[in-house]
This record gives structure tokens, sequence and C-alpha cells, in this order.
């Protein structure tokens, strides 16, 4: 069959296994149709093992058939993961959140994808499938090969899931993008932030910028200088500060040169620590 | 001005105006668009492009594509005997045939059974082209040396113009205060939701037909019949429902009716072409781009006394309407104030990149922009307050301006004002800008046509008592059906459920210019007035007869001094009786009050003239350089509005257009490469991105329009570009003297100012 | 790709179509099935013309492989009116002034609807957001928006949300 659609894992696995490689998944579809679509389709939107949105022990685990849309009105997400609520919450426009899907998101490899950037500043792992069932676990940053493109092969392996910490006490989390109109627009740069506060410090930063390499990023360098920093404007300052030093930037005729990209990951650094910091405050055990 | 009371009750009364009964078929998705349209028999056809910027063509072999099954025609410039044509100058050709001049000019068109084997045939085309160096810039082509574009314009240069008049000179050695700045405006496109479709059918007996909806259907039928060289009378527009003009539908896509017509008549069948999204940013004909160098002259009082524009527009690969845009951006805005000594320079300059067009106010507002942004630089050195500076000096009722623009009636001071208290000029917000802009625009401009500067129109009554009205005008969504239906219902005392008008077919409609010059209330609607109060005069006379005493006409009815009644059907039946078959009809000719103007263009060339002041408050996010426009107030000066709800969506429209172009839009080039060639990539406003936009209306009846009214529809989104860099100009302390005025752009006004400290 | 069948519920009813499921559910509405009311502006989903009803969520029909539709449920602009009732959305459109030129107020009035489904009392600002995706060039989304509003009115007073 050209189109298939499969509605839990045993029927996606086995029509995997029956294709030979020769038949892609699809999901949301949208970035995919853009281009040319290949001869045979696999739809899992429809995979209920993709679609989960649950909380088990300390691991929140999102299919990656969640759609934007149904991330971004998850309570349990805005809880937990707020940085992927607000940033699924401005993914292009409603037409394109109601179905584009995280896991395709990922799959398509934007650098600057607002839910791939909120995913690794959540410290995301992800859960692949091959057609035999055999499972993987890969960091994030593992499932890009270069700009635009993808580490996973379609026709052979399945994107199941995302799994994250969830936070715990003391945590919290935000996104910024600056685009250059309020919808319909992919962002000149895009920044998120995960962290721990103990004692008014910050215990633990992820700090991730886009676009600056092909995946989302970690600042590794800017999360180490504001370990045990205070919550202050100082702080966010110096954190933005470092951030510019820290980042690769490319600059596009189309969307900002490299030296405003580099000025604006200053200032979205700041802001998505200012924020993260003052939900870790007030959220009583809430990412 | 009108009382609050008058405004409410009159608003009461036009919100229930009327809106004509296809606004129903609209909303239930069964209005066909010229993309919806399906003939039987129809074939696909597709434009092969060059991907050169300059080259010459040394061969195009169609054979392949010829032979491939389901194609029934394919063609290129070789096979072809038109000879050039344009707009104002002659140069293009259907299909190129030596050269290629830009990135998508046309090189071949097939056609084929479905779209599928058209674009599979457009592969299977092999051209052989010798790439020549090419120009992108305008200063770098008005270079000696540079690569030519065409021999007709020695020097890339395709238009030139010096205007002085007054004694310029003199007044700037007189000068208290001399400010100037270098401005610029990319190319900015009409981006009409609905792609340019255009369905050609041709048969040897009946002639030519293009189902394609444009703004100017006459006028376009016969420039396609002088290119195709068939008699003009054997080719015929039929409109369906437009899905957006703003200008970018005159008949700047000339080449798209051309080519389907080729198509067409070699095929024998009908022949649908549609320009995708893409080719409509890449060969859909923007509006020129333009460097504008501004100086004003002010005494220490802040009178003007002089302006100088030197002024480089961008011309692209052709000509079309660039010539006369470049002249309305250069000058008109010297008409908003009272400047009694001008000097002009224009030079519109060829370069291998997308060739221009119109688009809506025509140019009228990037000269705004620039204008506007003097004034307030001038203000600023003067310590005058900006709204007090263009009150000083703004024209009023009775000038004759520089230009021998004639005021016949004129609100601006009351729109500056109303504008400027509506936004709170003198109880600011903290943290916030404000801008305050000015405008003029042509109602009815009449340089188009020197030997037809009206309208004419005709109103028939029915058989069955309705009248039916016939105009060469054009409604593609801003209500022209609907207020002409209110102008002939007034003047016949007739409920607007009575009336009915049809425009969209030559082959009834008198002829008109189109949907241009902000001329369609002006004009059109005057010879719709006209038409109708002869109509009411037929119908009085032959009920006169029918009775053999006299009658008056109310209410829809005819009574007589003996009080007799006699209802429209009777008349109507009565006179077709007497005719053998005819209908009472209604002629209306309007030609508007004599105007001469000189070579130098210097009279009253137009009827009427529109007044619009804007004022912004923006906020400005002095880290990201983000600008959010908070509140636009756009006071307006169109005398007596018609139909105030779609007054309204004129204004919301427009002001939202002007945003897009002042902060949002603009062509991107990599080269003669259009980067900005999407919806994704040329972006305008969304429902997110507009501001509160506060329309306000200063009615006061003018002379010659019907009912008192003038043009609306082109200086809504003038004067907003002036008010936002103004606005932004005052939250920053800097100014941006480019458009779009984007994030990145103040962050550089910024940084720049930074490294001077 | 090879045609199938395809069978999927369309405005309240199910049908069957044969084409290829590999071209969009756009085309097959507007040219397999002659339901032209859904228009392609830019065929990229930059726009929103298009924009339909899959199982109740607007989307862009133009970045929709007809094959997802197979046992799903689409509702387009066609499907909105009953018979020669016209839906609250429609009348408040046209009362508002909200149609100009018309060629985005299908896809607008989609979105709409399925705002009104999930939010029978939204503020202007979810409204705006609603409608986001669907580009106008003509109104500058006020009058839309005010239909909008006026619509939910409506329906509140009918007593229903759809």
């Amino acid at each position: 069959m050209s189109y298939q659609v499969v509605t839990n894992l045993e029927q996606a696995l086995a029509a995997l296994k029956n294709a030979a490689e020769k038949s892609r998944i699809i999901a949301g579809g949208t970035d995919l149709f853009l281009e040319k679509l290949p001869e045979n389709l696999l739809d899992v939107s429809s995979l209920a093992e993709a679609l989960v949105i649950e909380e088990r022990g300390s691991n929140l685990l999102i299919g990656a058939a969640v759609t934007h849309a149904r991330a971004a009105a998850s309570p349990l997400l805005c809880k937990k993961a707020r940085a992927l609520t607000e940033a699924c919450a401005q993914v292009g426009s409603p037409q394109v959140r109601n179905i584009g899907t995280l896991g395709g998101n990922v799959i398509n490899a934007a650098p600057a994808a607002d839910a791939a950037v909120a995913l690794a500043a959540l410290g995301a792992k992800a859960e692949l499938l091959d057609c035999s069932g055999n499972t993987r676990i890969v960091e994030l940053e593992e499932l890009y090969a270069g700009f635009n493109c993808s580490a996973i092969d379609s026709c052979q392996e399945l994107l199941l899931r995302f799994m994250v910490h969830s936070g715990g006490p003391g945590s919290g989390s935000a996104f910024t993008r600056l685009a250059a109109r309020k919808a319909l627009a992919l962002p000149m740069a895009n920044a998120a932030a995960w962290l721990r506060v103990e004692n008014n410090c910050l215990w633990e930063v992820r700090l991730v910028v886009a676009p600056v390499k092909p995946a989302p990023t970690r600042l590794f360098k800017t999360e180490a200088l504001l370990a045990g920093k205070p919550l202050t404007a100082e702080s966010w300052r110096e954190a933005a500060q470092a951030a510019m030093e820290e980042v690769e930037v490319r600059g596009s005729l189309l969307r900002c040169s490299a030296d405003y990209r580099r000025h604006l990951v200053g200032v979205l650094v700041g802001r998505v620590l200012e924020t993260a910091a003052g939900r870790a405050l007030t959220g009583k055990g809430e990412a | 001005m009108p009382t609050e009371t008058e405004v409410k009750t009159r608003e009461q009364k036009a919100v229930t105006s009327y809106q004509t009964p296809e606004v129903w078929a609209k909303v239930a998705g069964k209005a066909i668009y010229g993309i919806d349209l399906k003939l039987p028999g129809m074939l696909y056809g597709k434009i092969l492009r060059s991907p050169h910027p300059h080259a010459r063509i040394m061969g195009v072999d169609l054979e392949q594509a010829r032979q491939m099954p389901g194609v029934r025609a394919a063609l290129g410039g070789g096979d072809l005997s038109c000879k050039p044509f344009g707009i104002v100058y002659k140069d293009e050709l259907p299909l190129a045939l030596d050269r290629v001049r830009y990135i998508g000019d046309e090189v071949a068109a097939v056609a084929a059974v479905d779209e599928g084997i058209a674009l599979k045939a457009l592969e299977a085309i092999k051209v052989d082209y010798d790439p020549l160096p090419a120009v992108f810039d305008t200063e770098e082509a008005l270079a000696p040396g540079a690569p030519q574009l065409h021999d007709q314009y020695p020097g890339n240069l395709a238009w030139q113009r010096e205007l002085t008049r007054g004694t310029p000179e003199a007044a700037f050695k007189a000068a208290d205060l001399v400010v100037e700045g270098t401005f610029s405006v990319p190319q900015v496109h009409a981006a009409y939701l609905e792609p340019i479709c255009c369905v050609a059918d041709y048969d040897p007996y009946g002639g030519l037909t293009l189902h394609t909806a444009v703004q100017s259907p006459a006028v376009v039928s016969e420039l396609v019949a002088d290119v195709l060289e068939l008699p003009s009378s054997k080719v015929r527009i039929v409109g369906p429902v437009m899905g957006g003009g703003f200008g970018g539908r005159v008949y700047g896509n000339l080449k798209v009716y051309i080519i389907a017509s080729l198509l067409a008549i070699k095929c024998g069948r009908p022949v649908r072409l549609q320009l995708t999204r893409q080719e409509e940013f890449i060969a859909g004909r923007p509006m020129i781009a333009a460097k504008i160098r501004g100086k004003l002259a002010l005494n220490n009082d802040g009178l003007i006394l002089a302006r100088e524009v030197d002024l480089i527009t961008d011309n692209g690969a052709y000509s079309a309407q660039a010539p006369w845009v470049s002249k309305t951006l250069s000058e008109r805005n010297d008409s908003v104030y009272r400047i009694p000594n001008i000097r002009t320079t224009v030079r519109l300059v060829c370069t291998n990149k997308v060739p221009t067009g119109q688009y809506r106010a025509y140019g009228n507002q990037a000269g705004n922009f620039a204008m506007e942004s003097l004034l307030d630089m001038a203000a600023k050195k003067l310590e005058m307050d900006p709204l007090d500076l263009r009150l000083k000096n703004c024209v009023k009722k009775g000038d004759v301006t520089v230009h021998g623009l004639q005021i016949n009636s004129c609100a601006l001071s009351d729109c500056l004002q109303a504008a400027a208290d509506e936004i709170g000029w003198h109880k600011r917000k903290p943290g916030r800008g404000y801008g305050i802009s000015a405008a003029i625009h042509a109602s009815g401009s009449l340089v188009f046509d020197k030997n037809l500067r009206g309208a004419s129109a005709y109103a028939r009554l029915e058989y069955d008592g309705k009248v039916t009205l016939f105009s060469g005008e054009q409604d593609y969504g801003q209500g022209m059906h609907a207020t002409f239906i209110l102008i002939a219902a007034r003047a016949l005392g007739l409920d607007p459920d009575q009336v009915t008008i049809y425009t969209r077919d030559t082959l009834t409609a008198p002829f008109s210019i189109g949907a241009l010059a902000m001329r369609q209330t002006t004009i059109g609607g005057k010879a719709v007035q006209l038409a109708a109060e002869k109509l009411r005069e037929k119908m009085v006379q032959a009920a006169a007869e029918m009775l053999g005493e006299p009658v008056v006409m109310e209410g829809g009815r005819v009574r007589s001094a003996s009080g007799k009644i006699l209802e429209l059907p009777e008349i109507a039946a009565y006179y077709r009786a007497q005719t053998s078959g005819l209908s009472i009809t209604g002629e209306g000719k309007y030609v508007p009050p004599a105007s001469a103007y000189d070579e130098t263009g210097y009279g009253n060339i137009s009827v009427a003239y529109s007044f619009a002041a804007h004022a912004a408050e923006v906020e400005v996010d002095q880290e990201t350089g983000e600008v959010t426009i908070k509140r636009i107030v756009a006071a307006h000066d169109s005398g007596r509005i018609l139909n105030l709800i779609s007054a309204r969506g004129q204004v919301y429209g427009g002001v939202t257009q002007g945003l897009g172009y002042s902060c949002l839009e603009g062509y991107l080039f990599d080269g003669g490469r259009v980067l900005s060639d999407s919806l994704a990539n040329y972006r305008i406003p969304t429902a997110l991105d507009v501001p509160d936009i506060i329309p306000i209306f200063i009615e006061e009846d003018d002379t010659e329009g019907p009912f008192g009214a003038k043009g609306l529809g082109e200086i809504v989104m003038v004067p907003v570009l002036g008010a936002v860099a103004n606005a932004v100009a005052d939250a920053l302390g800097m100014r941006v003297t480019d458009l779009p005025i984007t994030a990145e752009r103040i962050y550089q006004a910024i940084a720049g100012w930074e490294c001077e400290q | 790709m090879q045609k199938e069948l395809i069978s999927f519920t369309l405005n309240g009813e199910i049908i069957e179509v044969y084409a290829d499921p590999a071209i969009s559910l756009l085309h097959l509405l507007r040219n397999e099935l002659g339901l032209t009311g859904t228009k392609e502006g830019c065929g990229e989903g930059e726009c929103g013309a298009c924009t339909v009803l899959l199982d109740g969520r607007a989307v862009n029909s133009c970045l929709v492989p007809a094959g997802k539709v197979k046992s799903r449920s689409v509702l387009t602009i066609e499907g909105l009116a009953r018979g020669d009732q016209y839906h609250p959305l429609q009348e408040a459109f046209v009362e508002k002034g909200a149609v100009q030129c018309g060629f985005c107020t299908p896809g607008m009035i989609m979105s709409a609807y399925s705002l009104l489904q999930e939010k029978p009392d939204p503020t202007g600002h979810e409204i705006k957001t609603a409608i986001s995706g669907n580009l106008c060039r003509c109104s500058g989304y006020k009058q839309i928006e005010e239909a909008v509003l006026d619509a939910a009115e409506k329906l509140k007073r009918k007593g229903k949300s759809s």
C-alpha cells in the first residue's frame, strides 16, 4: 500500500518491516509536503503509543506524534515543562500547530526549531525503534547530522517519544524567541533555559540558544559561569555577555545579520534566565 | 465638523447600509474567482523563465516538449511576430527573442492537458543562454561602462525629469534652516491573496475572451488586442470575482494575459495560465524601489520656503508604469503644504531585476516617508511642535499648490487636529513615541488619458421595475458596487435592493480607465449618479405621456397631479410597446470640469483632492530594537462618506498595508535573485501584528463628487508611513531612514550612535 | 502515487473518492470533488486561505496529503450552512463588513469556527491568535474580529456553540 495509516506500535513496526526501507514515516506532514513527497508513506499521526503525555516516576513522557497545539495546551506540560509549552504555542500558526508534531519538528532538523530548542534545554532524550522492535535511547543532539539534516533515517527507524526529567522542587524553565512578525515567522533567534535554584542561588542550569549549530546546542561555558551565582540582574548580564562570546553565529539576508543575531542571543539569554528563575522561585516543585 | 450625534445617527443609518448579495456567495464559498474557473476542454499553461539576470538567447529547442504526450502547444519568442509593447515605453515582448534581462524573464510557454505534464514539458525545453554581465544597483547602472539593458535607454536611464518651480536656489540661500536626509524604500508587492489567473478562450468567429479579473478591463482588452494585432472589438474580458487588486491587478501583468491568449489561439482550446505565488514575487511586478535625497528650507518661524528632491528609482528590467509612479513619488507631497519653491530631479534607472508595476497610492506613500521625516527633523531643530509646524504650513481650501492643484475642498487642518487629539498628542504616555503625518491624494486624477478624463454609465429600467446599472469601474472588494448602488438608489429614490450593477464584461460595460487614480467614487460614481438622474427624468417623462398630465416620482413610484399612481413595471411596459422593444435607459456622461496642464505637468490634474492625517503611538524595545505599534489614528477628509461600513474597512485595511510597508515588507535580493519569493519571506501583517486603528472621518462636502464624496481607497495607506517613522524617531531619539523599519535597523541605529559616543 | 480509494466523512457525509493519496487535501477538494470554496493562495501553508477542519481542528489543507484523511472527518466552508440557513459566523461576517474581496473569507471563517468550538467566549486576543494563520490583505482584520465576537454572542443566545 502506498499511503498507510497505522494506529498501534505492532502495526507500525510490521509495516516498516514489510516496506523494507521503501516507506517513509510521516506524522503531520507539513514540512515533508513542502519537499517532494516520497513514493510510500507510513502515517503514524494516530499511533497511540506516540501520542502519550504522561508522568512516569520522575520522568515526563511525550509522544513524538503529539502536536504542538496539544503540547501547548497540556496542563501537565505547562506545570512541569513550561519552556516546551511556551515554545509550542509560538510555532507558525494555529493551522501548523494543530497538525505539526514534536517528532516531526525534530526530524525536520531546522536549527532553530522552537520545540527542539525547548526540549534540549529540558534535557530531553529520544526513544527510537527499528522495525524489529529494538529500542535505543539517545540525547537530542544525536538526532542531528547537519544543518537541516536529520541523523535518523525515517525509512528505518521510528522516533517514538521524548523523555524529560520533571524538574522537582526549585526548578523552572522558560523559552523566548524573536521573529520579524508575531505569527507565521521563523525566529531570528530563540533561547530556552531550565534551572534549579537552592538557597537563592543557581544550582543547575541548562541553556540553549539557536540558530547557532545544526542541533540545538547547550552553552556549556555560560552554564558553568552561572553555577552558584545569585539570582540578580548582574548574573543575567554576565550570562548574556558570556553567551554572546560563546556562540558562533551565521547571518542570512532573509532573517538577520550575524552581528545582530549575536546581540539578540545576549538579550534573549538574559531574559529567559530571568523568567526561568522567577518561575523556580514561585513554583512549588514545578519546572 | 459634524457633531457626535450627527455622526452616530449617520453611522446608525450607514452601518445598515448596503452590501451587494455577492457577499453572501463569498461567505458560503460559492463566489467564483479566476482560479476557480473551469471551461470545457481547458488546457493548462506554464511559463519557462530565465534563470539568468542577463543573457543572450542563442537558441530555443522546443521539439522535445512539443512531442510530449499531452502537450498541445509550445511557443518561444521566435514563433511570434508580436511587436514590442509596454505601458509608457514599448520595451517588452511577450516572450523574449534574443535577450533576457532578469531572472524570471518569460522565454517560452506550453499548454498541456494537465499541470503536471505542462511542468514536465517546461523541463524538456532546451534554451541555450550566453550569459552577459549584469547590473543590480541603480548607481552602478548609471556609471559609464555598466552593462546596457536596452538600446532605447542609453546609459540605462529609462526616464528622467528635472523640474523647477519658483526660485528654489534663492530660497535655500535665504533660509534660516536647511534640513536634509537620504531615505530609501525597497520594492513592495501588492500581495493580493488570489494569484493572477487568466483563462483565455479563442474562437475565430467570436474572437478572444479573457476570463480574468483586472482593475482596468477595457484598457487591458485594447492593449492585448494591439499586441496580438486583433481588432479591439474581438477581445473581450469577462471578469470573475477579484481576489484583491490594490493596483497590482491594473495592467502590470499584461504578459500573462498575452501569453495565455497566444496559447489559446494556437491550440484552439481554452488555456488557463496562473502565476504561482513564487512567480507573483519574481515576475509579478512590485512597485519601484527608490533612493530619495531630500532637502527642506525653512525660516525661524517654521514657514517652509523650498523643497528639493533628488530621486533615483529602480526600473528593474522593463518600464511598465514606472515613469508615472516615479513622477508621483517625486512631487505629490509638495502639495500637502504651501511650498512656493521646488526643485525635483528624477532618474528612472534600469537594472537586471524584476520589472515593476504599480501599487496603491502610486509612490505617494514612499514620498510621504521622506517628506514627513524631514519635517520632523526641521521641527526638532526649530524646537517647534511637529503638529504646529504642519498646521502652520498645510494647504487650505481655495489654495492653488505649487504644481497647480486647485484645492476646492480641504479639511486637512481638522484632520491633523483630530488625529493629534485622539492619539493624546499633549497627553503622552511615558516610554512611548508619537508621530504625525499629513497627505494629499488626487481623487480622480485626469492625467492617465488626455482624451478620456471622465466616465460614463447606463441605468436601465427593467420590465420588473428593478434598475440595472452598467459601469466600467471595478469592485475588487473595496465596496465599489455597493457604493454605486447606493448612489443610484439615492438618485432614484429607490431601495438599494432594487438596483443591480454589472461591471465585469467589456462587451456591455462602458469604457473605463479602471480602478486606479482613486477615481472610482469621484468620477465613476458621478457618472452613475448622472445616469440614474437621467433615467429618472426619462421615466417621469414616459409616465407623464402615459397619463397626459404632470407627474412626480417619489418612493419608487410615480404619482400624477390628480392622484393617479403608476408603478415602474407599468412604465417599462408602456415604453417597450411604444418603442417596439426598448428599455428606458439613462445615459450618464460625466465630463469633469476643464483642467489644463502644461508639458511640465503644472495644472489642476484632478477633479478633487482627498486629505488625511495619521498619528502613531509606538513602543520601541531598546534592547532588541523591536517596534510595537500601539495605536494609529487615521483622520480622513474624503468628503461625504457614502458607505460607512466599507469606508471603515478601507481605513483598517489601508493602514495595515501601510504598516506592512513601514515595518515588515520589502524585497530582498541576492544579486538579481529575489530571496523574498514567498509569503513566508515577504511578510505582510498578520492579525497579531495589527494595532488599534481608529478611523475618523471629517466630512465636508466636495463641490464635484457625487453627493459630496471623494475617494478614500488609496490615501488610506499614505500618511501612516511618515507617522510611524516619526513615532519611532520620537521614541528612540534617532531616526531610521530606510524602510522597512526592522528591529535590526533600530539596533544598528542605536549601535551606531553608541559608537559615536 | 497510485490512486487509492479514500473514504472519509466530508461535511457530515461519508464519501469515497478514488484519488492519488499524495495530492494535497486542497487539490482533492477543489479538483477531484469540485468544492472550490476552499482557496489556494500560496500552496505552502503560509496564508491560511486553504483552511479546513480535520477532526474539528483547523489545518492548512494544502499541506495535508489526501491519504491522511482516510476514516477521518473534514469540514469545509461548504459544510457550514444548513440548507439556506447560514451559520451565525457567516451572518456576522456579512453584517460586520468583514468581507471585502472575500478570498480569505472561507479559510478565515473555518479558523473562527474552530475557535468557537473550543472557546465559546473568546477575548479579542484569542480571536487574533486563532486567525493569526489567516492572512487578509484587504481588511486589517478589525471587522473580522468584530464579526467573530458577534457570532459568539449569537451562538450563546441560541444556546449552543456550533
